[in-house]
């Protein structure tokens, strides 16, 4: 019943941007674990939602799985494109103390 | 508008949280809820339905959630039943902290967003089978 997620990995010098399509859920696991296993080696990096995008409590849990492994790597993720709604979520949860969340892409690039 | 006690009754399969998420959207949008809260009832149908399914239903197939939705001239009450055994235990505050670390499983923040998204909450017994978790967003 959930869409497939569409992630594309695109390159901005030493920056790789994961744009990510679709509702992020349980179901969405395979499809950005696949991703961030491509990108395993990169120091900084950018998932950039779809402001439309439907995120569930499985799909947090995704999520900071994700930044999990990165706290191991030290790696340095950002986020960008989240609705409102999901920023707020986002800082209720706690992700903002492992992430910091832009509205656009171009505000996270700057700043890394 | 003067506007009817609503009740949905979902299929125990994941997926099927959306159908209470786009009715529970419909019905605050008609009641002149602002857009913020409605997103704030969205995500807690949401997650109420996800704990029904999963946790109450245990996944069984062959078991329904009940979605109730009515106002009483301050608020959107809604009502999600399963027919297991639910949660009426309070779950503890989820710590990203130590999910970051290891030390406490990933997943776990469906109570915790409906606690803070919605303005009153309560896990009951239901009179027939199984348990609901009530949940209120004021309008004003």
């Amino acid at each position: 019943m959930n869409k497939e997620n569409q992630i594309f990995l695109r390159k901005e010098g030493d920056i790789i941007i994961v744009d990510i399509k679709g509702d992020i859920t349980a179901q969405s696991e395979p499809f950005i674990f696949n991703a961030y296993q491509k990108i395993e080696d990169f120091e900084k990096i950018l998932f950039n939602f779809d402001e439309s995008a439907y995120i569930n409590s499985g799909g947090i849990a995704i999520i900071i799985f994700i930044l999990a492994k990165a706290s191991k790597k030290n790696q340095v993720i950002y986020m960008s494109g989240l609705s409102d709604h999901f920023k707020k979520i986002f800082h209720m949860v706690g992700i903002t103390k492992y992430s910091k969340i832009y509205s656009t892409e171009l505000e996270a690039l700057k700043d890394f | 508008m003067n506007i009817e006690e609503i009740t949905l009754i979902l299929p125990n399969k994941i997926g099927i949280e959306r159908v209470a998420r786009e009715c529970s959207s419909s019905y605050a949008k008609i009641l002149g809820f602002e857009a913020s809260k409605i997103e704030d009832i969205k995500t807690a149908v949401t997650e109420a339905c996800l704990n029904a399914i999963e946790h109450g239903n245990r996944g069984d197939i062959k078991a329904k959630v009940s979605v109730n939705m009515g106002f009483d001239g301050r608020g959107l009450i809604i009502s999600v039943r399963d027919e297991g055994k639910g949660i009426l235990h309070k779950v503890k505050k989820p710590n990203i902290d130590y999910k970051i670390k290891g030390l406490e499983k990933i997943r776990g923040f469906g109570i915790f967003l409906i606690e803070n998204l919605m303005d009153k909450v309560s896990f009951e017994k239901s009179d027939e089978n199984g348990h609901i978790v009530k949940m209120v967003k004021y309008l004003e």
